[in-house]
């Protein structure tokens, strides 16, 4: 325990728990600290006002924090449909509500890619001989995909009809509906499918050394099954190293799925939806870069933060958890 | 020596095996959708404008019943990777040309920025891990651990609209894109693209202009894009310095009576390169995706200028919407083979000094 006591005793991980957990309170209170127009069906945007000329207005007293023109109606980024180019969206309710979006994406994308990552490399390391060195090799061919190529794929192949801006839900197959009604993204499914590698091989070390420690061969003495040493004795051995990846992780998602995003892909991170509304104002005008601020430093202010409160947490848990390594 | 040999035989063997499990799993993400998609991996160069439906479907299944487009996935996947390495990559209805040579145009400039990145970022990685570690909590130490912290949590596309909002619309002193106003000098006769690489093309045409421009717009993008990834290599080298530190070949090198420098970089560092190396190689293709993404930003002009253009599903040809799968598998295929030579660098420069990693190979 006292690796513990020594993780309260560093300010900058009281720093990275007073983070994560603003980024949960405001999360959870979005519907209290900013009222949705459709309390029934939420939307992380709000329409401020309606007018032709998309120029941002700066923060008033509706607006605290001003407003945005909103983008051109593209069917990748889920914008509901009706919504033409003349909405302008106030800032501070995307800024509120995008911390769920920011939180929902990263955990279930983070944690899914854990899951993967580490059953590939439990079984792997688990059977050794062939099965691992076979496993071993698609984990480290797998290390060759840049996720960005692999969205793209996915947003021409299984997406093409999805993101069409002649969407016509009738004439969609069983896929891609399902694609459609559980408002999946190539972002997301990439980002799963090509980012568990680190966790396998992670997770392999360790269970190769684990394998023929000699509770395991004690377990085995007494009759247990093989599943029962891969899940009760091995893998709550092997997991601490990747709960410090994990945590790191859960940034780093939304990091890169917000520069994708950012360049034109989908997505529904909806800080980075707003992002790509201000695309055309971030660079100011010459002489004053900073003009239209409100429409960028707020939510560029947010997303680095959750980035910087994920990663100081898993600095911390590193220490706590693997003191070994991390001294 | 041999050891060494017999490591580099067995590593370029790994090569053809990685591209077939890539290139597998490409294909399997095209064999999901229907042959009629799928179809448009074999346009005919200059696809026919179609007048009606009917001669569409009509066209498209000419394709399917020539190129066996509903037979079994083994099939379908070798007669298409067949056409890959023949050099047949499609041809893409979207900018009315053949995939490959799209490719190859607009390869020097990611190549480049690539080549710069990483020219920047292992070494200074490398050097302040090490500098910082040997003496850590002193305030040089306390200086990076913030900076490189800050650096590893700032996303990159912020980072570059920043720097561009600050030296570029209110300073002035940098410009984004590749070429500027030089493009015009380079595209008359007497400039030849020797290497590709503007920075080098300048000096082998006696143009040092052209070279000192290429590197005035390469500074923002490199900064970008090594920013993060420096701090990354930075933090794992102080680690794993520091664990180095107390081992008992260090105090014997420092009874010998040799310098501080000679413990340091000719000892230490060597035990500690091969895990700051596994690191990199680790993050090759997170650079690779950073790349594209900042070539879009800076409006730098790579490969990444497909993306842009051809960003959603599908263009028109004449009547009808046509997929463009030649293209997006194409640029997948050509990413991967962009991220495969840089592995091999790093597992190569791992085997020179670390002598396990090819003494495991035997």
């Amino acid at each position: 325990m006292s690796n513990w006591r020594l993780f309260f005793r560093q300010r900058q991980n009281w720093l990275a728990i007073f983070l994560v957990f603003f980024f949960a309170f405001v999360a959870l209170a979005a519907p209290v600290l900013s009222p949705p127009d459709d309390p029934e069906n939420p939307l992380p945007f709000k329409v401020a006002y309606q007018d032709f000329r998309r120029i941002p207005n700066p923060p008033s007293e509706g607006n605290p924090l001003g407003t945005v023109p909103q983008i051109q109606n593209l069917p990748q980024f889920g914008i509901a449909p009706g919504q033409d180019a003349s909405y302008h969206w106030d800032v501070l309710h995307t800024l509120i509500w995008g911390t769920r979006s920011a939180f929902r994406f990263g955990l279930v994308v983070s944690i899914s890619t854990a899951v993967l990552g580490i059953l590939v490399g439990a079984v792997g390391a688990y059977f050794g001989g062939r099965v691992d060195r076979l496993f071993l090799l698609i984990t480290d061919s797998f290390l060759a995909f840049p996720v960005i190529a692999v969205a793209w794929l996915l947003q021409r192949t299984w997406f093409s009809s999805v993101f069409s801006p002649f969407l016509d839900v009738e004439t969609l197959n069983f896929w891609e509906t399902a694609l459609y009604e559980l408002k999946l993204n190539p972002i997301m499914i990439s980002l799963v499918l090509f980012s568990w590698m680190p966790y396998a091989r992670l997770v392999n070390t360790t269970v190769a050394q684990l394998r023929t420690a000699e509770f395991v061969t004690a377990a085995r003495a007494i009759g247990a099954s093989e599943s029962r040493i891969i899940f009760r004795h091995l893998l709550p051995n092997a997991i601490s190293p990747a709960i410090v990846y994990l945590a790191r992780d859960i940034g780093g998602v939304v990091v890169i799925a917000s520069a994708l995003t950012f360049i034109g892909f989908g997505g529904d991170i909806a800080w980075a939806i707003m992002l790509v509304s201000a695309r055309d104002y971030v660079l100011g005008l010459s002489g004053n870069p900073f003009i239209y601020w409100w429409t960028f430093l707020p939510i560029a202010l947010a997303l680095t933060l959750f980035a910087l409160a994920w990663n100081l947490l898993g600095d911390g848990l590193n220490v706590a958890l693997n003191p070994r390594k991390a001294k | 020596m041999a050891p060494f040999l017999f490591f580099l035989l067995k590593r370029l063997t790994l090569i053809p095996v990685t591209l077939i499990i890539v290139t597998i799993v490409l294909y399997s993400f095209v064999y999901t959708v229907s042959a009629e998609e799928r179809a448009s991996l074999y346009f005919p160069p200059r696809v026919p404008r179609v007048q009606s439906e009917t001669q569409y479907n009509n066209f498209i299944q000419g394709i399917i019943d020539e190129k066996g487009l509903d037979k079994p996935f083994p099939q379908q996947y070798v007669s298409w990777l067949t056409g890959l390495i023949k050099g047949d990559w499609g041809w893409s209805p979207t900018f009315d040309a053949p995939v490959l040579d799209m490719l190859r145009l607009r390869t020097s400039g990611t190549l480049e920025l690539t080549f710069y990145s990483l020219l920047t970022l292992i070494p200074l990685g490398l050097i302040s891990g090490v500098t910082t570690g040997w003496r850590p909590n002193g305030s040089l130490d306390n200086t990076f651990r913030l900076t490189a912290f800050l650096a590893t949590s700032i996303p990159p596309f912020i980072l570059g609209l920043f720097l561009l909002s600050i030296f570029y619309v209110g300073l002035g002193w940098f410009s984004p894109g590749r070429t500027g106003f030089h493009e015009l000098s380079m595209s008359n006769s007497t400039f030849q693209h020797f290497t590709g690489f503007l920075t080098l093309d300048g000096l082998l045409n006696g143009r040092p202009d052209i070279t000192l421009d290429a590197f005035r717009r390469l500074i923002l993008p490199v900064f970008t894009l090594s920013l993060g990834h420096w701090a990354t290599l930075g933090r794992v080298t102080r680690v794993s310095i520091i664990n180095e530190k107390g081992k008992e070949y260090l105090l014997a090198a420092k009874a010998r009576g040799l310098k501080r420098r000679s413990i340091v970089w000719r000892h230490a560092f060597r035990n500690v390169l091969a895990p700051a190396l596994t690191t990199s190689y680790l993050s090759i293709t997170t650079l690779i995706t950073g790349v594209l993404v900042v070539e879009i930003i800076f409006d730098y002009k790579g490969v990444s200028e497909l993306i842009t253009k051809g960003i959603t599903g599908s263009t028109s040809l004449g009547m009808v919407v046509v997929p463009d799968t030649s293209l997006a598998l194409g640029f997948a295929v050509y990413s991967c083979l962009l991220v495969v030579p840089i592995m091999l660098l790093l597992d190569v420069v791992k085997a020179v000094v670390d002598p396990r990693i090819r003494e495991e190979a035997e």
